[in-house]
C-alpha cells in the first residue's frame, strides 16, 4: 500500500519538530523543511500527496510554494498555515487552489484532523489508530 | 509725570495654565528692570528740551548784559558831553574871562549824571577807574569853585590864576580822557557780546541738527534691533524649533511683553505638538498590529504545539526530551515577551527625555518593529550601519516614531517586490544621517513642497491623516536636525541629519 507522502514547511523549526511525530503516527512519511527554496527544490524532484506550508517566510512566500505544487502535482492537497489570517489572504490562497487553511496558534490535533480529511479526500483510508 | 508708570516693577502675574511646565516663570525675563521705549523717547526729547532752554536763557542774559553795557556807555557819553562843555567854558574864561559860571554849571551837571547812575555803573565799570574819575571831577569842580569865589571877590592875581589853570587843565584832561576811554571800552565790550549773540544761534542750529540726527539713529537702532531679532526668531519658530525666545537685552521693554506672549504661544504649540505626536503614535501602533499579531502568533504556536506534545506523549518521552521541550516553552515565552515589550516601549506615553543614544541601535530596533509589518506586505527591509558611530542626544521614543513613520510610509508606497533600505552613516559636519529609501511609486513633484505640512496627504480620504511627515519634521527639528527628501518613481529617499554629541550640527 502507498504511504502518504507529506512535506511540512515552516521557518519556525519547532513546528516541524513537534508535528512530525504525530503525523508519522497517522501512517505518513514526513519530510520537514525550514527553508521554502529547499522545499520547492524537493517538490520539483519528489511527488508529495500533502504539502503543509507556512505563508510568511523570509526567502519565499507560502503562496509561491502552493503555486509550485499546483504546477507539478495538481492533485496534491496543500494546507496553508497563517500567522495572521486576513480575508484577503485566505481568498487568495483558496483561489490559488489551497485545500484548507489553519491559523496559528493551533493544536496538533487540529492539523491532524485536517490531514486525515485530506487523506480521505485522496482516497486513502485513515488508520484506525488516529485520534 | 509718574515715573513708576515707565519703570514698572517686574510683573508677577502669569496666565493660568494647566501644564506644570508652562506655569514656571522665566526668572531671566522677570528679573530685569523695566526700561520701556516710551520712557526712552521721553527721556531723549526732555534732554533736547533742557538743552534748548539753557541756550535760550543764555541768549536772554546776554541780551540783557548788552543792554546794560549800552546804557552805561550812554551815561558815560552824556557825562563826557558835560565835562567837555565845562572844559570849553573854562577855556573861554581863561581866554576872555567869561563863562566861568557856565563851566561850573556844566561840571555840576556832569557830576550829577555820574552820581545818579552810580549804582548801575558800578557793576560794569572798573571801580578804581570810576573812583578816580569821580575824584578828579570833584577836584576839577573844587578848583572851579575856588576860581569862581576869587573872581567874585575881584582879586584874581595872575600867579594864582596860572597855578589854578594848570591844575584845572590837568584834571579836566584826565576826566575827559578817562570817561572817553571807559565809554569806548564799554561799547567795544557790548559789540563783542553782540558778535557772540550773532554766532551762537548758528552753532546751536548745527549742533541741534547733529543731535537730532544721532538721536534718530540711536532710537531707531534701539527699535530695529529687537524687531529684527524677533523676525529672526519667528523664522526659526516657523521652521519648527519651539525653544523659547530669549533677548539679551538688559532692560524690560515693550518687546519683552511681546517675547513673553510669544513664549506662552510656544509652550502652547509644544504641548499641541506633543499630543499630536502621541496621537499619531497610536495610529502607527494600529498599523503595526497586523505585523505584531503575526510575530506574536509564531512563539504562541510553538508554545501550544510543545505543550500539547508534552500532554500527548507524556508517557513516552525521556527525561531529556521533556527538559528540552520545557526549555523551548520558556524560550518561546521569552520571545513573546520581547515582542510585546518592544511594542509597549514604543507605545508608552512618557515625558520627553533627552538622553545619550546609540542611534544605530535605536534604528535597528525600529526596523525590527516594522519588519513584521513588512512581512505582511511581503516586502523586505534591509538595515545597515557604519561601525563606531558617535552617540547622539535625543528622545528615544520620539526618534523611533519618526523613523517608524518614514518606514510605514515607504511600506505604503511600495508594491510587489518591495524593498526598503534603512541605513545609518556619518553625515556632514560630524553629525549622523539616517536614510530610508524605498523602490515605491515616488512622490509626485507637485506634492513635494507640501509633504511636511500638517494635514497634507496624497492618500485617499480616510487612509492618511496627513500628519505622519509633519510629526517626523517636528521631531527632527526638535532634535536640532533637518530632513530632506529626493524622489522619483522607483526611488524615494528620506534623509534625516542629526547632530551627534561630538560635534553640533
Amino acid at each position: 500500500m502507498h504511504t502518504v507522502q507529506v512535506l511540512l514547511l515552516d521557518d519556525e523549526p519547532i513546528v516541524g519538530q513537534r508535528l512530525k511525530g504525530g503525523l508519522e503516527k497517522l501512517g505518513c512519511e514526513v519530510e520537514t523543511f525550514e527553508n521554502p527554496l529547499q522545499a520547492m527544490a524537493r517538490i520539483a524532484e519528489k511527488r508529495f500527496d500533502i504539502v503543509i506550508t507556512d505563508i510568511m517566510m523570509a526567502e519565499a512566500s507560502g503562496l509561491q510554494v502552493l503555486e509550485a505544487v499546483r504546477k507539478t502535482t495538481p492533485e496534491a492537497k496543500v494546507i496553508v498555515i497563517t500567522g495572521y489570517a486576513t480575508t484577503a489572504l485566505a481568498r487568495e490562497a483558496m483561489e490559488k487552489g489551497a485545500y484548507d487553511m489553519i491559523a496559528k496558534p493551533f493544536k496538533p490535533s487540529d492539523l491532524r484532523a485536517l490531514v486525515i480529511r485530506a487523506m480521505q479526500d485522496l482516497g486513502i483510508p485513515a488508520p484506525p489508530a488516529a485520534e | 509725570m509718574n515715573i513708576g508708570q515707565f519703570l514698572r516693577l517686574p510683573a508677577t502675574r502669569l496666565p493660568p495654565s494647566s501644564l506644570p511646565s508652562t506655569s514656571a516663570a522665566d526668572p531671566k525675563e522677570e528679573g530685569r528692570p523695566a526700561f520701556v521705549f516710551r520712557f526712552q523717547i521721553i527721556l531723549a526729547f526732555a534732554a533736547i528740551f533742557i538743552l534748548s532752554v539753557a541756550i535760550i536763557a543764555g541768549a536772554i542774559l546776554t541780551v540783557h548784559k548788552v543792554e546794560q553795557l549800552l546804557l552805561a556807555s550812554q551815561t558815560w557819553q552824556s557825562f563826557l558831553f558835560e565835562a567837555e562843555q565845562a572844559r570849553r567854558w573854562e577855556k573861554n574864561f581863561f581866554l576872555y574871562g567869561t563863562n566861568l559860571k557856565d563851566a561850573l554849571e556844566a561840571t555840576q551837571k556832569a557830576k550829577i549824571t555820574l552820581l545818579k547812575n552810580l549804582a548801575s555803573l558800578q557793576k560794569l565799570t572798573d571801580p578804581r577807574k570810576q573812583e578816580e574819575i569821580l575824584l578828579h571831577i570833584e577836584k576839577y569842580n573844587q578848583l572851579l569853585e575856588d576860581l569862581f569865589s576869587l573872581a567874585q571877590q575881584g582879586r584874581v592875581a595872575e600867579p594864582i590864576k596860572d597855578e589854578i589853570e594848570i591844575s584845572l587843565r590837568r584834571y579836566g584832561a584826565l576826566v575827559v580822557d578817562d570817561a572817553a576811554e571807559v565809554s569806548h571800552r564799554q561799547s567795544i565790550e557790548a559789540l563783542s557780546w553782540l558778535d557772540i549773540l550773532k554766532k551762537v544761534p548758528l552753532y546751536y542750529l548745527l549742533f541741534h541738527f547733529l543731535l537730532v540726527l544721532w538721536l534718530t539713529r540711536f532710537l531707531s537702532h534701539r527699535f530695529m534691533r529687537p524687531l529684527n531679532e524677533l523676525v529672526r526668531q519667528t523664522q526659526r519658530i516657523a521652521r519648527g524649533d519651539f525653544s523659547p525666545v530669549h533677548s539679551g537685552r538688559r532692560y524690560r521693554d515693550e518687546f519683552t511683553t511681546m517675547e513673553e506672549a510669544i513664549n506662552r504661544m510656544l509652550r502652547e504649540l509644544e504641548t499641541r505638538q506633543h499630543s499630536l505626536i502621541e496621537a499619531h503614535k497610536l495610529r502607527a501602533v494600529g498599523i503595526l498590529t497586523a505585523g505584531v499579531a503575526h510575530e506574536l502568533n509564531n512563539p504562541l504556536n510553538n508554545i501550544m504545539l510543545t505543550a500539547h506534545a508534552l500532554l500527548e506523549e507524556a508517557g513516552e518521552l525521556s527525561r531529556e526530551e521533556v527538559v528540552e521541550m520545557v526549555k523551548d516553552i520558556v524560550a518561546e515565552t521569552e520571545r513573546s515577551r520581547a515582542i510585546v515589550r518592544n511594542l509597549l516601549d514604543f507605545t508608552r506615553e512618557s515625558e520627553s527625555i533627552m538622553e545619550p543614544l546609540q542611534l544605530e541601535k535605536l534604528v535597528e530596533e525600529t526596523v525590527r518593529l516594522a519588519r513584521n509589518q513588512a512581512k505582511v506586505k511581503r516586502a523586505l527591509i534591509s538595515f545597515e550601519a557604519e561601525p563606531n558611530l558617535p552617540r547622539i542626544s535625543g528622545d528615544r521614543q520620539q526618534l523611533k516614531q519618526a523613523l517608524l513613520n518614514l518606514i510605514l510610509n515607504a511600506l505604503d508606497a511600495i508594491g510587489e517586490e518591495g524593498r526598503i533600505r534603512v541605513a545609518v552613516r556619518r553625515g556632514t559636519a560630524g553629525g549622523l544621517a539616517v536614510e530610508v529609501e524605498d523602490n515605491g511609486c515616488g512622490i509626485p513633484p507637485q506634492a513635494m513642497p507640501n509633504i511636511f505640512d500638517p494635514f497634507f496627504t496624497t492618500k485617499p480620504v480616510g487612509q492618511g491623516t496627513g500628519l505622519g511627515l509633519a510629526v517626523v519634521h517636528g521631531i527632527v527639528t526638535k532634535h536640532g536636525g533637518r530632513i530632506q527628501v529626493q524622489s522619483r518613481p522607483g526611488c524615494t529617499r528620506f534623509e534625516i541629519f542629526l547632530p551627534s554629541m561630538e560635534t553640533p550640527l
